[in-house]
């Protein structure tokens, strides 16, 4: 019993230590690289939505290594320092506080998820770090304090200008919305409502479903009855395509509309044929022809051996903006990069032209992506 | 030394100690498996969240306004399952935490799926530790005095306990009810400390994470949560420097620690009689 106690009080002891001895040496290496400018990664790398938050850095390193190649920013050479968040709200804020206290970071791209990003923001803010998250698209994120940014369509936008579209362009006026129960579905079918009604339709039926569902026949059969002539799915690519196949088993003959959760090549792997048609929103179209997109697309396969997605391509280019911030700024003073982030204007991107608007959200063009042929097409 | 980042570890381990010594209280000491420990979390967390957003009451009205609802609660589920033996609870507590997150899910004011935001950074270092203290000495109180022996007798022998003349429903349910109490006022902390939550942040994984504490630190033993806890919390922090392998890292020292103290850290330790047994060796040494 006396030497089981002693072992405790022994391990005890060690953990105090390595707690302590362990933070004090990351502290001290981070001074020692005064030369260089230091940027931060918050994202899920590991936990169920690791895939967005490994997008978010390989597009960030893209950007960066581009830059340190070609001289760095005023012969300053940028390092890059990522921090896993999980997918976890406490965990994104602890990662933010790390790196501006223990890494001393100039600015943060992040977090990757709309929930982390909304608990990571403040601490941000409130250190006067700049923050450009380029994937969060919930409400709100912006509007958490002047050092927040955002480099991404909000869902807002997307779903208003679909429907606007899907109005005026395709003349379609008999809809059926279909939406997943959580933050991002939830706010595309708000918005694409609102935005048929201001445009004096009125959609036929409303029906949603959860994350991870398989059958969908339940929504689908209600649907049918109304006869609409276009459903907007308010969700991912997993279920989308499993929503296109049910509904074509069951005889409907619908157009699909979506947003740019729809964009992946998943989508074409599980559709097949019953996502022939498809058009949805989308923030990057790999296959565009533009040199720089293209340099991109190539860059990325080189290092990472796949195609790059939406979450990367917003992710560089976000990098791209806070670096010319930076370049301007002519410092790494948090304060002025920030005043330099808030005068961004038409910033020439591989994900179009991005404005911030004066509370730090983006303006971009928006994409619209058809599926043709079994291909991704892009039709405005 | 001590900069922002150490405070905001130290806050959460304190928030995640007094989750830990609650669900400690009803799996470790009464010996009733509960797996929804982070519904009651969030019922404390989303009912303190609302009073401070729609009324801006003190913090100390909210903190406990939440820790009472989570308790009501626990007493609501208490009442029909615990008068059963077996594991009927931890099925129910599962599905109870289910039903938590989709109500919270379709809540209007709830914030539905955005969850709710801006809610006031009121908790800090100093209130969350003077919890912990509060907390800590009132359940090691509460273990040595005659309802805490009851809560024992009923982890150890159920129905040895009732022969004795314990009233084993009621004392499970009082067990289940401060368990879910301490879950509300850490819930409470959190909203309060993060100022940003959300309807999935407290699922199953969660709950599961707070089991993790209890058990790594040992059952039923106070000092052993608090260093589940603490252990839990800071070891993820730790092992940032791996990055991308982090969470294969945090599995490898799960194992390990379970390989080499099967019953926990401090399993069958406790604070009263750690000192006790110094005390008499004491004695026996002077003699």
């Amino acid at each position: 019993m006396q030497k089981l106690r002693k072992l405790v009080w022994i391990s005890l002891l060690l953990m105090v230590v390595l707690v302590f001895t362990g933070c004090g040496q990351q502290g001290e290496t981070s001074k020692q690289d005064e030369e260089t400018i230091k940027i931060g990664t918050v994202g899920p790398l590991s936990g169920d939505t690791a895939t967005y938050g490994v997008s978010t850095k390989n597009g960030v390193e893209i950007a960066i290594e581009e830059i340190n190649n070609s001289g760095g920013i005023n012969g300053k050479k940028i390092t890059l320092i990522p921090q896993d968040s999980k997918g976890d709200q406490a965990e994104a804020a602890n990662a933010t506080q790390k790196l501006i206290s223990q890494d001393n970071v100039s600015a943060i791209i992040g977090a990757v998820l709309s929930s982390e990003t909304l608990a990571a923001a403040p601490i941000a803010n409130d250190a006067g770090i700049p923050m450009i998250s380029s994937s969060a698209t919930a409400p709100g994120v912006p509007d958490v304090g002047p050092f927040i940014f955002r480099n991404c369509i909000a869902d807002q936008v997307q779903a208003a200008q679909l429907a606007e579209y899907a109005v005026k362009e395709l003349n379609l006026d008999k809809f059926a919305v279909l939406y997943t129960k959580n933050d991002y579905g939830e706010a595309l079918k708000d918005t694409f409502v609102e935005t048929l009604k201001s445009l004096d339709k009125e959609p036929l039926v409303v029906e949603s479903y959860v994350d991870g569902d398989n059958d969908f026949s339940a929504q689908i059969t209600k649907i049918a009855a109304q006869k609409p002539q276009a459903i907007y799915v308010g969700g991912y690519y997993t279920e989308a395509a499993k929503i296109a196949q049910q509904a074509k088993q069951k005889g409907l003959e619908v157009i699909f509309l979506g947003g740019d959760g729809f964009y992946s090549p998943k989508l074409l792997e599980l559709g097949g044929d019953a996502v022939e048609g498809v058009i949805f929103t989308a923030g990057f179209y790999d296959k565009d022809p533009d040199e720089n997109v293209q340099k991109f697309v190539a860059a990325y396969k080189a290092k990472f051996n796949e195609d790059p997605d939406m979450f990367a391509a917003q992710a560089y280019d976000a990098a791209m903006i806070l670096i010319e911030a930076i370049k301007k700024a002519g410092t790494t003073d948090p304060a002025a990069i920030q005043a330099e982030l808030a005068k961004t204007k038409d910033f020439p991107g591989i994900t179009g032209k991005t404005s911030f608007t004066e509370n730090g959200d983006a303006v971009k063009d928006i994409l619209i992506l058809k599926v043709e042929n079994g291909a991704f097409k892009r039709i405005r | 030394m001590f900069n922002a980042y150490y405070l905001q570890v130290l806050v959460v381990v304190g928030i995640n100690t007094i989750l830990a010594l609650g669900l400690n209280l009803i799996t470790g000491i009464t010996g009733q498996l509960s797996l929804g420990h982070a519904a009651f979390m969030s019922i404390g967390a989303y009912t303190s969240a609302i009073l401070s957003l729609k009324y801006q009451l003190p913090f100390a009205v909210v903190l406990l306004s939440g820790a009472f609802m989570a308790a009501f609660f626990g007493i609501i589920l208490g009442f029909p399952t615990l008068r059963l033996s077996g594991d009927y609870l931890a099925i129910t507590t599962l599905g109870f935490a289910e039903i938590t997150k989709v109500v919270l899910l379709n809540m209007e004011s709830a914030g539905k799926a955005l969850g709710l935001a801006g809610i006031p950074q009121k908790a800090n270092v100093y209130n969350v530790y003077v919890l912990v203290i509060v907390v800590v000495f009132a359940l090691i109180r509460l273990i040595n005095s005659r309802v805490g022996r009851a809560f024992q007798a009923i982890r150890e022998d159920e129905i040895a306990a009732e022969a004795t003349g314990i009233p084993i429903t009621r004392y499970k349910i009082m067990a289940f009810a401060i368990g879910s109490f301490l879950a509300g006022l850490g819930g409470g902390l959190y909203a309060h400390y993060l100022t940003y939550i959300n309807p999935t942040d407290f699922g199953f994984l969660k709950s599961i994470e707070i089991l993790n504490m209890v058990v790594l630190g040992g059952m039923g033993s106070i000092p052993g949560s608090v260093l589940g806890a603490l252990i839990l919390t800071v070891v993820p922090e730790m092992l940032r420097f791996v990055q991308d392998y982090r969470m294969l890292f945090y599995g490898v020292v799960l194992i390990f620690l379970m390989i080499f103290r099967p019953n926990g850290l401090l399993g069958g330790v406790s604070l009263t009689k750690m000192l006790s047994t110094r005390k008499r060796r004491n004695l026996e040494t002077n003699n």
